[in-house]
C-alpha cells in the first residue's frame, strides 16, 4: 500500500520536475540569465533588512538613552523601520523589476546615514577634547550611522540589479559582482572597527572581544580579493569565512546579552543594564553584512565577469 | 548573636565575609595567639591591607588586626551620608595649632579595608622629581626610594586595582597604558576641562580605581555617586575587595574590631606581639614581626603609647621624629553657579583633573598642587554652605535650590613638612583607656602661597566658563601623611626605605607616614606601591635570612 502511493508520488514530483525544467528554460530565453540576478537582489533585500533591524533596535535604545534630545534622533528609528518594511516587501518579491517605494525608501535611508554622521561628528567635535577617546568612547558614536547608509546603499544596490538587463549585471556601469563585494568587505572593516573602538573602551576585559576585530576583517580581506578579480571561481574558503562571520553576528548578541548580565542587578535590573551593558542589537550588523557578501559571491560565481 | 559589625566581629572561627555575596563567607587560615605568627599588622588599609596581601603570597603567616568593622558593601552600605559617617575614624581627637584640622571623613577610615573604603579613588603618580625634592627642588626632603623602582610598583598597584585612566597621560615620563579605560567624563569634569582649555593648560581623566569593565565577581561602576560614602556596588577597587580578599586566599587572617594598645617590646629591644582589645577584653598576639599601618594619626599614637622604660619616648623613636613632619594637603576650592544644569553628584566626583600646576616650576612658591572636578553629596553641600559661608535658614534653603547648578574645583595641595606639625599624646584617655592622639598643625608661609595662587587660578578657570556668583572655600585640608618618615639616616627618619624602623629591626612601619613630603597628589597609590615594594624587600630579605 505504502509502496504504491510513495511510487505515485515520486512519479508526479519527476513530471513536475520536467515541467519546471522546460519553463525554466523557456524563460531564459526571454530574460537570459535573469534568475541568478533577482536571487542576489532578494538576498540584498535580506541583507539590508537585517541591518536595518539592528540600526532599528540600536538607534532605538541609545537614542532613548540620551532622552531624545534632538528631534532629529527619531529620525533613524523612522528611517530604519521603513527600510526593513520594504526590504521584507523585497524578500518576498521575485519579479524581476526595481520597485519605486523601494528604491526611494532605500535612497532616504542612505542619505539618513550621511546625515547623521554629520550630527554624530558635530557632537564629538564640540565637546572638550573634540577628537580624544573620551568623546570617541562616550561622545555619539561616529561609526553607528554608516550602518543604516550600508543598509540603504544594499537597497539601492538591490533595485539597480533587477533593472539591470545585461548579460553580465553592472550597477553603475561597474560589475555588479565586484563592487558589492567591495562595498561589503568596506561595510565590514568600518563596523569591526567600530567594535574595534568599542571594545577597546572595555579594555578587552573578555578574550571573545576578540572575535570582532579578527573574523569579519579577513571576511573583507578576502572579499577584497574576490573584487580585485578571480571571479567566477568557486571561493569556498570566503563562502565559509562569510557564513562564519554571519554566525558571529548572532552570537556576538549573545555574548552581549551575558555582558548585561556582568552589570550591577544582572538582567533582573534590565531597565538599566541593558542601556549601560554592551549594545545587544549591535553584533548583527556583522550577520546583515555577511549576507550581503555572500549575495556578491553568488553574482560572482553566477556571472564570471560580474 | 548581633549581625551588627560595629558591635561583634564578623572575621572569627575560621571564616570571614565575602565582600561579594550577600551572606556568603570564605574559609580563613585561624592563628593561635599563643604561637608567633610572622608578621602581625595593624591596620588594613592601603598599607597594611596591601603589605598583608603580599606578605601572605610570599607564604609567610600573618595577622592583620583593624580596629574597625569587616563591612559587607552590598548590604551595609546606605546611599544615606549619615548612615554612612559609620566608615569614619571619629574617636575623640584633641586638635590644635593656628589650623586645627577637621579629622573624620575625608582623612580617616576606620573599617577593615581603612579609609580605601570611603576614599575618592584617585590614583595618582608622584612627579619623579618629588622623590628627591630637597636635592632637585629645593624644598622638603628627599625619600630614600628611586623613582624608577617606584615606578614599577605604581605600574603593579594599578593593574592589581585595574585603574581606569587615560589612554595617554599628559604629565611625567611614559607610564603603561591603564588597565581600564577612563570613565566617562560627566558635566562637573566637562567644566574643568573647558576652564582648562580656556586657561590654556592640559587636562585629561582622572585615573580612579573604580571599574570601567567588568572584573571577576565586580560589577563596572554604576555612577551613583555615593563614592566618599562607601561603594556598595564593589565598582570601588578599595583594599575591602581587593587585597584583603588576596591575602584571605593566601593564608592570612583578618581581625575586625580588634584595636591594638600596644606594641610588645622584650628586654632585647625586639618586638614580640601586641596587645589588642576584641569582644571585651585584651588579648596578646605573639608575633616575629610587628608591622604598624594605622596612618599619621594612629600610627605614631601606637608607637608613642608602646613607651618603656627602654624606650621612654615611644618605639622607633631614638631620631625623636615619631609624630612630627605630619603634612595634611590643602584641600581649598572654588565655588560657583553655572546657567546649565550641572548635577555634579553624578558619578565619580572627580572624573577630570589637572596636573599642570605639579609639573610646572615657574611659580613663587615650593611645592605643587593639583585640581579636580567636584561633586558634593546634598549633606556635605549643605554643612559648606553653613560652616564656609555662614549661611543658615531661608538663605540656605534658598542656596540648596541652586544645588543643581553649582560647579567647583578643588585643590589637592603638597604641604610642607614642619616639625611643629606634629600628633602627641593627650592626657584623655578613650573608651579603651588609651591616651587619645592630640594633633597640632598650622599652615606655613609657603602653604599659604600655594593655597592663594590656587585660588587665583581656579576663580579664572571658573569666570573662564561663565560661572556666576564665585567662592572661594579657604580651609579644608584632606590625608594626612608625615608622623614617621622614612630616610637614609636613623639620625633624621624613623624607618629605612624598607619601612624598617632603624631602632628595632622587627618593628615596619608600612603607610602615609613614612612620607618625607606629600606632593600635590592623593597619597593612596604611593602607600600602596611602597606597601607592594616593601613586601618583596622583606621576601628578599628573609631569603637572605636577614630578618
Amino acid at each position: 500500500m505504502r509502496t504504491a502511493i510513495d511510487k505515485t508520488m515520486q512519479n508526479q514530483l519527476v513530471a513536475i520536475a520536467a515541467q519546471l525544467d522546460v519553463l525554466e528554460k523557456g524563460l531564459s530565453q526571454h530574460f537570459p540569465r535573469r534568475e541568478p540576478t533577482v536571487r542576489a537582489a532578494r538576498r540584498l533585500n535580506g541583507a539590508s533588512g537585517i541591518l536595518s533591524m539592528s540600526v532599528l533596535a540600536d538607534s532605538g535604545i541609545e537614542h532613548y538613552r540620551g532622552s531624545f534630545e534632538n528631534k532629529a534622533m527619531f529620525t533613524p528609528l523612522v528611517m530604519s523601520a521603513l527600510s526593513l518594511a520594504v526590504s521584507a516587501h523585497g524578500t518576498a518579491d521575485s519579479r524581476p523589476d526595481a520597485h519605486r517605494i523601494r528604491d526611494a525608501v532605500y535612497a532616504a535611508a542612505a542619505l539618513t546615514g550621511v546625515v547623521g554622521t554629520g550630527f554624530h561628528v558635530y557632537n564629538v567635535l564640540k565637546r572638550p577634547g573634540r577628537l580624544s577617546w573620551q568623546n570617541l568612547f562616550y561622545g555619539a558614536p561616529l561609526g553607528a550611522p554608516m550602518a543604516i547608509l550600508l543598509s540603504g546603499l544594499l537597497g539601492v544596490y538591490s533595485e539597480r540589479l533587477r533593472d539591470d538587463r545585461g548579460a553580465s549585471p553592472t550597477v553603475f556601469g561597474l560589475p555588479a559582482g565586484r563592487t558589492l563585494a567591495a562595498l561589503t568587505g568596506a561595510g565590514l572593516l568600518g563596523t569591526a572597527g567600530e567594535a574595534g573602538l568599542l571594545h577597546f573602551r572595555g579594555a578587552y576585559h573578555n578574550p571573545f572581544m576578540y572575535a570582532p576585530v579578527t573574523i569579519p576583517p579577513v571576511a573583507a580581506g578576502l572579499l577584497g580579493a574576490a573584487a580585485a578579480g578571480f571571479s567566477g571561481r568557486t571561493r569556498w574558503l570566503t563562502r565559509w569565512w562569510l557564513r562564519l562571520t554571519a554566525l558571529l553576528g548572532f552570537a556576538g548578541a549573545g555574548f552581549h546579552a551575558y555582558g548585561v548580565s556582568r552589570n550591577m542587578g544582572g538582567w533582573r535590573n534590565w531597565r538599566q543594564t541593558v542601556l549601560n551593558g554592551p549594545p545587544l542589537p549591535a553584533p548583527p550588523s556583522f550577520t546583515g553584512l555577511a549576507l550581503a557578501g555572500l549575495a556578491a559571491l553568488g553574482l560572482l560565481e553566477d556571472h564570471t565577469d560580474a | 548573636m548581633s549581625d551588627d559589625p560595629l558591635l561583634s566581629p564578623r572575621a572569627k572561627a575560621g571564616r570571614a565575609p565575602d565582600v561579594f555575596a550577600p551572606g556568603g563567607w570564605i574559609p580563613m587560615h585561624a592563628y593561635r595567639e599563643d604561637e608567633a605568627v610572622d608578621f602581625v599588622i595593624v591596620g588594613t588599609g592601603a598599607g597594611g591591607g596591601t603589605l598583608a596581601c603580599k606578605l601572605a603570597e610570599a607564604g609567610f603567616s600573618v595577622v592583620a588586626m583593624d580596629a574597625g568593622p569587616y563591612f559587607r558593601p552590598l548590604e551595609d552600605f546606605a546611599s544615606d551620608e549619615s548612615e554612612q559617617t559609620k566608615l569614619y575614624w571619629t574617636d575623640d581627637r584633641i586638635v590644635d595649632g593656628e589650623n586645627p584640622l577637621q579629622m573624620g571623613s575625608n582623612n580617616s577610615g576606620k573599617a577593615v579595608g581603612g579609609s580605601t573604603v570611603h576614599f575618592a579613588m584617585v590614583s595618582l603618580r608622584f612627579r619623579p622629581e618629588w622623590f628627591r625634592s630637597r636635592t632637585l627642588l629645593g624644598y622638603g626632603a628627599d625619600w630614600p626610594l628611586d623613582w624608577r623602582e617606584m615606578w614599577r610598583y605604581y605600574a603593579k598597584v594599578e593593574q592589581a586595582l585595574k585603574i581606569a585612566g587615560p589612554v595617554t597621560y599628559p604629565w611625567g615620563p611614559p607610564r603603561p597604558r591603564y588597565p581600564y579605560r577612563a570613565h566617562e567624563m560627566n558635566a562637573a569634569a566637562l567644566a574643568l576641562a573647558r576652564g582648562c582649555e580656556a586657561m590654556g593648560i592640559g587636562w585629561t581623566e582622572t585615573p580612579l580605581a573604580t571599574l570601567s569593565a567588568p572584573r571577576g565577581r565586580a560589577h563596572p561602576c554604576v555612577y551613583r555617586g555615593f563614592c566618599t560614602t562607601g561603594c556598595s556596588t564593589n565598582a570601588k577597587q578599595s583594599a575591602l575587595v581587593t587585597w584583603i580578599p588576596r591575602a584571605i586566599a593566601a593564608g592570612a587572617e583578618i581581625r575586625d574590631l580588634a584595636m591594638v594598645g600596644r606594641v610588645e617590646v622584650n628586654d632585647a629591644g625586639r618586638a614580640t606581639g601586641v596587645h589588642y582589645h576584641r569582644e571585651g577584653g585584651w588579648r596578646f598576639q605573639k608575633a616575629r614581626n610587628v608591622v604598624v599601618a594605622g596612618y599619621a594619626i594612629e600610627t605614631p599614637r601606637l608607637l608613642l603609647n608602646s613607651a618603656t622604660s627602654r624606650f621612654p619616648d615611644g618605639l622607633a623613636n631614638s631620631s625623636g621624629l615619631v609624630g612630627k613632619n605630619l603634612m595634611a594637603q590643602s584641600n581649598q576650592a572654588v565655588w560657583g553657579i553655572s546657567k546649565d544644569e550641572i548635577r555634579s553628584y553624578k558619578g565619580p566626583p572627580s572624573l577630570a583633573i589637572t596636573e599642570h600646576w605639579n609639573y610646572d616650576d615657574n611659580k613663587d612658591f615650593f611645592g605643587g598642587y593639583s585640581y579636580m572636578s567636584q561633586g558634593p553629596l546634598p549633606q556635605l553641600w549643605a554643612n559648606t554652605q553653613m560652616s564656609a559661608r555662614g549661611l543658615w535658614g531661608d538663605s540656605l534653603m534658598a542656596e540648596m535650590e541652586r544645588y543643581n547648578h553649582v560647579v567647583g574645583l578643588k585643590i589637592v595641595g603638597e604641604m610642607l613638612p614642619q616639625e611643629s606639625n606634629r600628633v602627641t599624646l593627650a592626657d584623655a584617655k578613650d573608651q579603651y583607656g588609651l591616651p587619645i592622639a592630640r594633633i597640632t598643625y598650622s599652615w606655613s608661609e609657603n602653604d599659604r602661597a600655594l593655597i592663594d595662587h590656587s585660588l587665583r587660578f581656579m576663580a579664572r578657570a571658573l569666570e573662564a566658563i561663565d560661572a556666576r556668583e564665585i567662592w572661594t572655600q579657604d580651609d579644608d585640608t584632606c590625608h594626612l601623611n608625615g608622623t614617621a618618615r622614612m630616610g637614609g639616616d636613623p639620625r633624621t627618619s624613623v624607618v629605612d626605605a624598607d619601612c624598617r624602623s632603624w631602632d628595632i629591626r622587627n618593628l615596619w612601619i608600612c603607610d602615609g607616614s613614612v612620607f618625607p613630603t606629600v606632593g600635590g597628589v592623593n597619597p593612596s597609590l604611593t602607600i600602596q606601591a611602597i606597601a607592594c615594594r616593601t613586601g618583596d624587600r622583606i621576601k628578599a630579605l628573609a631569603a637572605l635570612g636577614d630578618l
